[in-house]
């Protein structure tokens, strides 16, 4: 028989083994995998994504920008660019590399495969919104073409990201920039939100904590040199320049105003009867759409009725249904305050 | 068919293909009816009225995954009928709306039925007023509308006729009132006796109104013939594959219902380009949020319309008996041990009224039949070997699985049932959530693991009622660690024998008892851990969303759900294993009585698997035994028995070699076993080991079935098998160092 210290000895040392193989973060194959990722094929996409970056933002994009945005030497971009050259993708215009048309095509695929990642992880994964970014800056360089149109057909076809950018169509067909930047809006006016920078991540964050998102309604209530200051929800606040530049909006039609005070569903007492306002932007793809579904539209009069034993869920009689929904999911829900509502 | 094939070019060929794709038999019938709903509307009830079929029903959303099909006659015309999986709209934004709403629009039925739940009337109209936006011939069934009216609400059919602009028949499925009327409604909207002018939205959002109404124009010049060419401007708005291809192919020129009208010709190649490149460009024009303003319309109309046709606030007939049986139910104090005390009667009452029946069918399976059989293959001139094989070998491991495993399904699926027809489980998994949703699981998931106890196949095909695909998985996977009813006997002979000893003799069986429930207890922690475990690596990034509605209560009908369950679940569970049995009972007589070099492959295996056995703490008998008897865990115990007298030669047990055998008494069970070596700790080692391993055959097949895919399949079989050697591998080497 074997000795049972030794095999518990044995066991340990596989035990501690297999972790260091493979565990998620620090492990030797997940750290070999990411490596092999690095090669130059995705350099070369990588250098070619900057170069369209910059032609859509309208500028000419220079070798120092390459450098810095792909964090290699000038030396190895000048290199990249010249091996894109050789390719045929990108020719050198009088001030810096311009995309041909085969070029731009590619370019395009590659944005494509990248927005389409992005829109399928907000939509059909639990992913948590920072990671999408860095998530689809890696599939963009896996997915071939096909997949990424079988991506497309599964989500219905999105038209736009989750950061409200246009997702090229497989033709590559893609809109012109609508919308101004928050810094340009004027005074007085509410506007929409259509898209948020999501690079520099740092920036990103704090608007996100801000409390922007996609479709957010705002009022501009006045804009100075150093900051602009807006008011939604019941809520006023101000945005430096350097972050409103990266928030891209629209003037709302007449009639339609910034978001009126809201609270979350939370906030509805056992047997009262409360108006809802909206679904927050957060709630996005199959759980938004199950939520419309069950008729949580605005103007909805919801009654939270039944706890669970455990507290959470709560039941509510949402039009004539008895619906239990998680403290996450009622967190979503908008509903009329009741001060106003006591007001009125 | 209302169309008649001249008139109609190449639309029957193209009707058959659809349904081919859609995976119906093309077989004759005269008129096809698509049946539509919310879940839990009683939809299956309204097929089982119309069919006299039992289809499965209970008191629980999402019962209808796989469309069940069925036909009648009525006035010497075949009608076939088509339960559609019950949805909350038809958005396409699900596998269920999907395979809803394709039928409903190239399935082509002649008349659909939407069935509509009284007391619901807003929620389900909306569903209605899509179903509209297809299709003309459209039926609504106002169902439960006694329901209805013990929570006082009426419903005026006439005038909700009046509002949708189809024929609307109230009545109550489950006792059939309604019924015939439905039937008579339908056959004339089919056969197109009855025109319909049914209910459509006027104009959307302005964002919205300006591009459908503008792509709607190219819609109308390109398909003249086309019903409703708003809904078909709103999918293409949508991008939705199914109908850009009906538009590509020309099919949706096809698609008009109007019987009567000349078929029109197919618009040239350049129109319908024409019309896709139109949509195309139209779409970015829409707001990001075109979706949720469509539902926010049809919402608003449904509202419009169920206002009208409603009265509420109408006397509640006697106290409201709902609110105050879930207020019991759920209560902070009351919940908890209402809901153990329930269950533990369940199963209280599953294994004390399974013992008699068990018995007695042993007894004539097993005693009576078996030599009788053996009799009669000597009295035929059967040579030994074919005697053995067909009645040692594959009749004793059927009527094994049979004794074990028939009683106890048949006593707990039915009382399951009942709580379930009730509307009692839905709480149970209300209840329960917040302990499921720690360790990122469903609460309905309390509900699989729960029936997990009866047979984890059922289990596992319970599972369906969990519709966030994450949630559904971790429930598949994680189903095994609920100690089938197969392998309560194992535990229960096995803890009486080696654990109960330990303790006095007067305390004997409440020691093995307690035993045997803490190895269930201990499943159940490691059902939460491996579900946790689960939700944090592979599933990590897998979506989440939850809904459960929680249905009124309704009063169960006895006989009915007595009928369906033991037909549903037991029945077919059973024929399942009893497949599976067979060639297990071959493999073990087989391996016992087929030598090499003089001794049989049992013992060679045996010998070859015994140092592994005894580094977990059991043996090579008990190994051999659980890989011959992956089809039944029920068969475990018998063939280690066997294969213990074959191996250490006790020679005054048994009945010879490949032939499964129990001791009537306990003792000399136990006797047998020391004299094979069996220690303490071998028992302990054997009790986990039959909590955790791979899941029986009957099971994995199930998982394989539900989840399509062989990578969960491989991860739900191996997993329990490598934390099951994993936890005997450390409980015996630790046990061992602490007695050296």
């Amino acid at each position: 028989m074997v000795e049972p210290g030794l095999a518990l000895l044995v066991f340990a040392v596989l035990a501690v083994v297999a972790a260091a193989v493979f565990w998620p973060s620090g492990g030797v194959v997940p750290r070999l995998l990411r490596l092999a990722r690095l090669d130059e094929r995705v350099r070369l996409e990588d250098a070619l994504k900057h170069v369209y970056t910059c032609q859509r933002g309208g500028h000419v994009c220079s070798l120092e920008s390459l450098a810095g945005r792909l964090e290699i030497s000038r030396a190895r971009g000048a290199l990249l660019l010249s091996r894109l050259a050789d390719m045929g993708l990108v020719r050198t215009g009088d001030s810096g590399p311009i995309l041909t048309e085969t070029g731009e095509q590619s370019a395009l695929r590659i944005v494509r495969t990248h927005r389409m990642w992005e829109r399928y992880l907000a939509d059909r994964t639990g992913v948590p919104a920072g990671e999408w970014h860095d998530e689809a800056e890696r599939m963009e360089h896996a997915l071939s073409t096909e997949q990424v149109d079988v991506l497309d057909s599964r989500l219905g076809h999105p038209r736009w990201d989750p950061h409200g950018d246009p997702i090229p169509t497989s033709a590559g067909h893609v809109p012109p920039d609508q919308g101004l930047g928050l810094i340009a809006s004027e005074a007085g006016r509410a506007v929409e939100i259509l898209h948020l920078e999501d690079e520099p991540r740092e920036i990103y964050n704090a608007l996100l904590d801000d409390g922007l998102a996609l479709g957010v309604r705002l009022e501009v209530v006045d804009r100075t040199d150093r900051a602009i200051r807006v008011r939604a929800g019941g809520r006023e606040w101000s945005i430096d320049p350097v972050s409103a530049g990266n928030v891209t909006v629209r003037y709302l039609p007449e009639g339609e105003q910034a978001e009126t005070p809201w609270t979350t569903l939370l906030a509805a007492r056992q047997a009262e009867t409360v108006r809802v306002v909206g679904i927050s932007h957060a709630c996005a793809g199959t759980q938004r759409r199950r939520l419309l579904d069950l008729g949580l539209v605005p103007g909805t009069e919801i009654t939270p009725e039944l706890t669970s034993a455990a507290g959470d869920p709560v039941a509510y009689r949402i039009r004539g249904a008895l619906i239990a929904l998680r403290r996450s999911q009622a967190e979503w829900i908008r509903i009329e305050p009741r001060a106003e509502k006591e007001v009125a | 068919m209302a169309m008649p094939a001249a008139s109609c070019g190449g639309c029957a060929e193209h009707r058959a293909q659809s349904l081919i794709r859609l995976g119906l038999s093309p077989e004759k019938w005269d008129i096809l009816i698509a049946l539509a709903g919310n879940p839990n509307v009683g939809k299956s009830t309204v097929f089982n009225a119309l069919t006299g079929l039992r289809q499965h029903t209970g008191n629980w959303p999402g019962k209808t995954i796989v469309r069940a099909e069925g036909a009648f006659a009525h006035e010497g015309k075949r009608l076939k009928i088509v339960d559609l999986p019950g949805t909350y709209s038809l958005q396409a934004g699900s596998a269920d709306e999907e395979v809803a709403r394709d039928f409903i629009l190239f399935g082509r039925p002649d008349v659909t039925i939407a069935v509509v739940d009284a007391s619901r009337l807003e929620r389900n109209l909306n569903l209605v007023l899509q179903i509209l936006d297809i299709t003309n011939r459209v039926v609504v069934f106002l169902n439960l509308v006694d329901e209805a009216r013990r929570h006082g609400i009426a419903v005026d059919a006439k005038r909700l006729e009046a509002a949708l602009g189809v024929p609307v028949v109230s009545g109550v499925a489950r006792s059939n009132v309604g019924i015939d009327e439905l039937i008579d409604a339908a056959h004339r909207v089919a056969t197109g006796d009855q025109r319909t002018t049914p209910f459509r939205i006027a104009s959307h959002a302005p964002v919205v109104e300006e591009t459908v109404a503008s792509l709607a124009q190219v819609v109308d010049d390109a398909f003249p013939g086309v019903p409703n060419s708003r809904w078909v401007s709103q999918r293409l708005l949508n991008a939705d594959d199914a109908v850009i291809d009906a538009v590509r192919s020309g099919e949706l020129g096809q698609l008009g219902d109007d019987g009567d009208a000349p078929e029109p010709a197919a618009a040239p190649d350049g129109v319908r380009t024409h019309v896709l490149e139109a949509a195309q460009r139209l779409r970015w024009d829409l707001p990001a949020d075109f979706h949720d303003r469509i539902t926010e319309r049809t919402y608003a109309a449904a509202q419009e319309i169920a206002e009208g046709a409603q009265m509420r606030g109408l006397k509640k007939a006697g106290f409201d008996f709902d609110r105050s049986l879930d207020g019991l139910l759920t209560s902070r104090w009351l919940g908890f041990p209402l809901m153990l005390a329930i269950l533990a009667a369940v199963f209280w009452i599953t294994i004390e009224g399974a013992n008699v029946p068990s018995s007695m069918l042993a007894g004539l399976l097993l005693d009576t039949v078996h030599p009788w059989l053996k009799g009669l293959g000597d009295a035929v001139g059967m040579p030994w070997w074919m005697n053995g094989f067909l009645f040692d070998g594959i009749y004793m491991a059927t009527a094994w699985v049979v004794a074990v495993m028939l009683p106890p399904m048949a006593i707990f699926f039915p009382i399951f049932t009942l709580l379930e027809d009730f509307g009692y489980l839905p709480r149970v998994a209300f209840n329960l959530d917040a302990l499921f949703r720690s360790a990122g699981a469903h609460g309905k998931q309390a509900l699989t693991m729960c029936m997990g106890f009866g047979c984890n196949a059922a289990g596992v095909v319970a599972t369906r009622v969990i519709d966030s695909p994450r949630e559904r998985l971790i429930a598949i996977i994680t189903n095994n660690f609920s100690l089938c009813n197969g392998r309560w006997p194992t535990q229960i002979l096995i803890a009486s024998i080696f654990i109960g000893a330990l303790a006095p003799a007067r305390l004997a069986g409440v020691v093995s008892a307690a035993a045997v429930v803490g190895i269930a207890v201990l499943g159940i922690g490691m059902m939460f851990l491996a579900s946790w475990l689960l939700s944090r690596t592979v599933l990590r990034g897998e979506a989440t969303s939850f809904s459960l509605e929680l249905p009124p209560y309704r009063p169960p009908r006895i006989l009915q759900v007595l009928y369906t369950s033991v037909i549903d679940r037991t029945l077919i569970v059973l024929w399942r294993a009893v497949m599976f049995a067979i060639p297990a009972g071959a493999v073990i007589w087989l391996i016992s009585n087929v030598t090499v070099g003089g001794i049989s492959v049992a013992e060679h295996s045996v010998v070859w698997l015994n140092p592994l056995g005894l580094l977990l703490g059991l043996n090579g008998v008990i190994l051999l035994a659980y890989v011959v008897a992956i089809p039944a865990n029920e068969i475990v115990v018998p063939t280690v028995l066997m294969l213990t007298v074959l191996t250490a030669s006790v020679a005054s047990a048994g009945s010879g070699a490949g032939v499964m055998f129990e001791l009537d008494s306990v003792g000399a069970t136990g006797e047998l076993l020391r004299a094979g070596g069996w220690t303490l700790l071998t028992a302990v080692n054997l009790m986990l080991f039959s909590l955790l391993h791979n899941p029986c055959s009957t099971t994995i097949y199930t998982i394989f079935k539900e989840t399509r895919s062989a990578k969960w399949t491989t991860v739900a079989t191996l997993m329990p098998l490598a934390m099951g050697v994993t936890v005997c591998f450390l409980v015996t080497q630790v046990w061992r160092l602490l007695a050296a």
